[in-house]
Formats: structure tokens, C-alpha cells, sequence
């Protein structure tokens, strides 16, 4: 067995040589690239968690205004009841006042319809009570005679002041209202009756007014005297109405 | 059949006797340079079929580095990486007709080893210091200096041989029986010649790796995170 030194020593150096060019034309090559991919996969992991980081941040910041907003909400929401509790309270409050003013106003112009009522029913029954006594005093032709008030006639024309009376029927005539056409009889017993309250014998005129009813009545150029049913009932009237 | 322990020249260059498995390692020599150069001139990101197959390799080359070393494959990968493949490639050469693998002849293994040999000795002092590596022959004991350099001698012979024996023998037996049957006979144990080859050259490739980490000892700190997940 013998060693060639030769071929020892050219397959080293040729071994020596395939090294350095699979070093230099395929390891480093290789190796370089898989290390730019280990960056680059690093880079973009890195970039996934700042990606991830910053949505966590955002998720975060969302969370936090959502809880600030649904803060604000029930705030809002809570103002909100206490202004409808106020308003409420404020209309209910007007309502129930301008029910009250309507109840009010609608019970006095409840009373004051009623009032009117009253004073309506009150005329219709003094002017049906009036009706009543006239017609039932027109039945009663001799008490009504105008002889039964001549002397009512008298005493009333004896109550007037002294000045109207003074020159009552002196130089005007006076005009005797009857309710039924009076006799001559009875118009002397006038004229001397007033003759003598009057101190005068006056000038009298004599009419017929059946609206009298009963009695008479003296009507001077100064004062007016009644003495007669008509009178008589609407001072009744009167009275009742004042009274109701 | 030439015997396997002699080597003719085929031509000199000046006085230099060129035999034949010098010439077929030029040409393996010139082949994975070619290759190389080829396959990684365009190496991107999103990597084709070929450039996967390279990082496949080289990554588990850094792997295997990484396992039995404990340290950066950085410095090693070269070597490592071109002893398996040269190993690989001139094992898988006698598939050609004609051509006797350069690691048939002791010459190509021993210029392996001796390549192996060196290189343990150069990390060892790189990592220890000239004190530190001269100081690993007395370990465990002063009295092992003897055994642990018989030891360096020994299992460099024991690269030369385990690998010229199995190459040698794989290539003579193929020889014999295709000398004595017919033409397809030998194909079985050409396939078997395949895998021998294959093994050798995983073998050679790890046993260089034991020796040089043996000598430049442990890493202070394991590989980084990094390098790990290079090896996956």
C-alpha cells in the first residue's frame, strides 16, 4: 500500500477550493436569504403586534368614550325626566288652575244666568200677578168707581210740596185720567174736592184710559198724581222684583 | 479491476502526476460550483422548488450543527455543509458508468480527514486559546495525554478507513458481480451503494462535527432563539 502525495495533496487543495466557493456561491447566499426572511417575518410579526397593540389602544379608547357616552346619555336622560317631572307639574299646575278659573267663571255665569232667571221669572210673575189682579178687579165695576178714589186723589195731590201745588190747575187745566168714563156727579165731587186742597176751584179735562184699571189719575204741567190700580200693581211689581 | 490501493496517473501537469479521482473531483468540483452559482442567483423571499430544497439543506445542516455543538452554526456551516455534500456527490458519482468515486481511493479520504483534523485543531484554538486547547489533552487527568493523542491520530485513521472501506468495498463487490453476472445483476447493490453512500456521508459530515465541537468545547450560551427556529 503506498499513499500518492500528490493526489493527497490535490484533493485537499481541491477540497479547500470547493469550499470556499460553496461558501461563497451557496451557504452565505442561502443563509442570507434565510435570514432575511427571519427578519422579515419578524418585521411583520412585530408589526402584527404593533397593529394589535394599537387596536387594543383604540378598543380601549372606543370603550372608554362608549362608557363616557352612556354616561352623558343617562345624564341627559335624567335631566331630561326631571324637566318632563317639571313641566309635568307646571301644566298640571296651569290645567288645573285654568280648570279652577273656568269652574269659576263658568259658576258665575252659571249664578248669573240663574240671577237673570230669577229676575225674568220674577217679572213674568209680578206682570202675571199684575194681569191677574187686573183682570180680577175688572170684575169689580162699583168698588172700582172712580168715586172711591176721589178722596185718595185729594189727600195724595194734599202731599205735594206747597210750590207744585200752588198753581195747579190755575191757568192750565189739569188732565183727569179715569178708568171708566166718570159721571157729572162724580167730576163736581173731584172738582170741589180739589178745590179744596188746592184753595182753587181748577180747570180740569177728563180722559177715559181703561189701562188704569181702577181709579184716577192727575196730570199737571208740573207733577203727575196717581191714584189707581195700575200704579198700585206696578209699585207691587217693583217691589217684588227688588225683593227677588 | 485496478486495486483500489494503487493509483496510476492519467497525465502530469509539469511534474505533477494527475490521477483520476483528482479528475473526477475537478469535475464534481466544477459541477456544485456551476450548481451553486445557478441555483442561487436569484434567490428571493417566496422561494421556488429549488431554493427550497437548498434552505431545506442548509437549515438542516444548521440543525444538526446547532443539536450536537450547542453553539452558532455560523462559523461551521461551510465546512460541515461541504464535506456532506462533496462526500455525498462523489459517493453517488459510480452511479455514472466508468466513473470510480474519488472516495474509493484513501488519497480523497484522507485528504477529508486531514481537512477535518486541522480544522479541529484551528476552532479548538479559536475557542480555548492556544492554553485552553493544549489543556484539553490533560482532561480528565495528566496521565490521559498519551491516549488523548493517540486518540487524534486514531479517529482521524478511523475517518480515512470507515469511509474508504464502505466506498472501496461497495464499489468492488459491484465490480466482482457484475465481472461474474449478468449486466442488471449488480443494480440491487448499486441501490445499496446509494444508501452506503448516503450514510457514509451523513457519518463523516457528523463526525466531524463531534471532533470540532469536542475541541472547541460548549457555547457559554446556548443559541439564540433565532438560530433555534432556523433549525426547524
Amino acid at each position: 500500500m503506498t499513499i500518492d502525495w500528490w493526489t493527497l495533496g490535490l484533493q485537499t487543495l481541491n477540497f479547500l477550493v470547493l469550499l470556499w466557493i460553496l461558501k461563497r456561491f451557496l451557504f452565505r447566499p442561502v443563509s442570507r436569504i434565510i435570514e432575511e426572511r427571519q427578519a422579515a417575518a419578524h418585521a411583520a410579526l412585530d408589526e402584527a403586534e404593533a397593529a394589535r397593540r394599537e387596536a387594543r389602544e383604540v378598543r380601549d379608547a372606543a370603550q372608554v368614550e362608549a362608557e363616557r357616552v352612556a354616561a352623558a346619555r343617562s345624564d341627559v336622560l335624567a335631566a331630561a325626566q326631571q324637566e318632563a317631572e317639571r313641566e309635568k307639574s307646571r301644566l298640571l299646575k296651569e290645567a288645573r288652575a285654568a280648570a279652577d278659573t273656568a269652574l269659576a267663571e263658568g259658576a258665575a255665569e252659571l249664578e248669573r244666568v240663574r240671577e237673570a232667571q230669577a229676575r225674568a221669572l220674577a217679572e213674568d210673575a209680578a206682570q202675571l200677578a199684575t194681569d191677574i189682579a187686573g183682570r180680577l178687579l175688572a170684575r169689580l165695576p162699583e168698588v172700582a168707581r172712580p168715586t172711591a178714589f176721589i178722596d185718595g186723589l185729594a189727600e195724595a195731590v194734599a202731599d205735594l210740596p206747597d210750590a207744585t201745588r200752588a198753581g195747579m190747575g190755575a191757568d192750565t187745566p189739569l188732565r183727569v185720567r179715569a178708568a171708566q168714563d166718570m159721571a157729572e156727579e162724580e167730576r163736581n165731587m173731584l172738582r170741589r174736592r180739589l178745590g179744596e186742597v188746592l184753595g182753587h176751584s181748577p180747570k180740569l179735562t177728563f180722559e177715559v184710559d181703561p189701562g188704569l184699571v181702577a181709579g184716577l189719575e192727575l196730570v199737571g204741567p208740573h207733577a203727575v198724581v196717581r191714584d189707581h190700580f195700575r200704579a198700585d200693581l206696578e209699585r207691587i211689581r217693583e217691589e217684588l222684583s227688588r225683593h227677588d | 479491476m485496478d486495486s483500489p490501493l494503487t493509483l496510476e496517473p492519467l497525465f502530469h501537469i509539469g511534474p505533477v502526476p494527475i490521477t483520476a479521482p483528482v479528475v473526477v473531483t475537478w469535475a464534481i468540483l466544477v459541477g456544485l460550483a456551476v450548481f451553486a452559482a445557478v441555483s442561487t442567483r436569484h434567490l428571493k423571499l417566496t422561494p421556488g422548488k429549488v431554493q427550497t430544497v437548498l434552505e431545506l439543506f442548509v437549515t438542516t445542516v444548521d440543525g444538526q450543527i446547532r443539536d450536537t455543538m450547542q453553539r452558532d452554526p455560523a462559523p461551521f456551516r461551510a465546512l460541515i455543509g461541504t464535506i456532506f455534500l462533496f462526500v455525498l456527490v462523489a459517493n453517488w458519482s459510480a452511479l455514472l458508468p466508468g466513473i470510480e468515486p474519488p472516495t474509493a481511493h484513501l488519497e480523497t479520504d484522507a485528504a477529508l480527514a486531514l481537512v477535518v483534523f486541522i480544522a479541529t485543531i484551528v476552532y479548538g484554538i479559536a475557542a480555548r486559546g492556544m492554553k485552553g486547547y493544549l489543556g484539553t489533552f490533560a482532561e480528565p487527568s495528566w496521565v490521559m495525554i498519551p491516549l488523548n493523542l493517540v486518540e487524534q491520530i486514531t479517529r482521524t485513521f478511523s475517518l480515512v478507513v470507515r469511509l474508504f472501506g464502505n466506498v472501496m468495498s461497495g464499489v468492488f463487490v459491484v465490480g466482482i458481480v457484475l465481472s461474474l453476472a449478468g449486466l442488471f445483476v449488480p443494480i440491487p447493490l448499486m441501490a445499496l451503494d446509494l444508501l452506503t453512500g448516503a450514510v457514509q456521508a451523513y457519518i463523516f459530515a457528523v463526525l466531524a462535527i463531534v471532533f470540532i465541537g469536542a475541541a472547541a468545547g460548549e457555547s457559554p450560551g446556548r443559541p439564540t432563539s433565532e438560530q433555534g427556529e432556523t433549525s426547524s
